[in-house]
């Protein structure tokens, strides 16, 4: 809740602004990966982020994994 | 690390990139989401294979007495677990927009799967119960066993007996009627490729635990 309302608060800056984010340019103008992202229905930021979240426990799995083989030689070589 | 897992994670990549990317038929109600079918069903599948390893290697304790294949037995429940809840909470949000609820207990499958993955908590509070070790590794395989056992009737045999919404059950069409050939393709690696993520998973707890249980041998002989 005050978190809801000092939020509130803090976006009335953003009546100053644009209606549009002028930042980003439209999907038309963009570059061809962006259009390809922007199309179908969105389903490809899904995708993204499915792949961002996999590629990061991969990429845990692979260290942890590399840890452990390096503790089991260090305990035959003893 | 062994190249079978660097292909396996590229295997998973593209499991996950074609279930979102292949054109599937449109069916009331489940629209999009039957792509869930390629994360959900495995994770359950990927259950079961876990508890039947964990059954092999608690038999296998029982006769051989090795405290290792206890290890094995406890990992691979262990995994089972996390895929069952896995599998536990897909269905709820799957449920909830295809349904209309998160849960309900007028669903056999959803309860009696729940109850499975209790009567396997019951089996780690089991194990944590003992400071001896060989009563632990012995009376947690005979539990481990009787666990395992009653998983295919609570999940298949009574849930086909009863009326149910989930597919698989008495007055819904199972998997076989509908569903459509170009996520078939995708569905049946993934079953394998889950699986050989749970074995990943797994060895690298036993491995883990083995180093664990060597380390507190040497801080005894000290």
């Amino acid at each position: 809740m005050i978190i809801a309302l000092i939020y509130s608060i803090a976006d009335s800056l953003s009546g100053a602004y644009e209606d549009r984010w002028s930042g980003a340019p439209g999907e038309e103008e963009s570059n061809i990966l962006m259009q390809y992202m922007s199309s179908n229905d969105l389903i490809f930021v899904v995708l993204a982020v499915s792949l961002i979240i996999w590629s990061v426990l991969a990429f845990y799995l692979i260290r942890v994994d590399k840890k452990i083989s390096s503790l089991e030689k260090q305990f035959t070589e003893k | 690390m062994s190249v079978w897992k660097y292909l396996l994670i590229a295997f998973v990549t593209i499991i996950i990139s074609a279930a979102f990317l292949v054109n599937i038929p449109r069916i009331a109600i489940l629209e999009e989401t039957a792509r869930n079918l390629v994360f959900h069903v495995p994770m359950w599948f990927t259950m079961f294979a876990c508890f039947a390893a964990g059954m092999v290697y608690s038999i296998k304790y029982l006769s051989t007495e090795n405290p290792n294949d206890d290890l094995k037995a406890e990992t691979a429940s262990m995994i089972g677990v996390i895929f069952g809840i896995c599998g536990l909470l897909t269905g709820m949000v799957w449920a909830r927009f295809t349904w209309g609820a998160w849960w309900t207990f007028a669903e056999p499958k959803m309860n009696l799967s729940a109850i499975a993955l209790l009567i396997y908590v019951a089996y780690f509070i089991l194990r944590s119960a003992f400071d001896d070790e060989q009563l632990r590794a012995r009376l947690s395989a005979v539990y481990n066993i009787f666990a395992a056992s009653t998983v295919p009737f609570l999940l298949y045999v009574i849930p086909r007996q009863l009326p149910s919404l989930h597919p698989g059950a008495d007055g819904n069409p199972a998997f076989s009627d509908m569903t459509a050939v170009e996520l078939r393709v995708v569905f049946y690696p993934a079953i394998i490729a889950f699986f050989l993520l749970a074995y990943w998973i797994g060895n690298l707890r036993y491995r883990y635990r083995r180093i664990h249980a060597k380390l507190e041998s040497q801080q005894l002989e000290f």
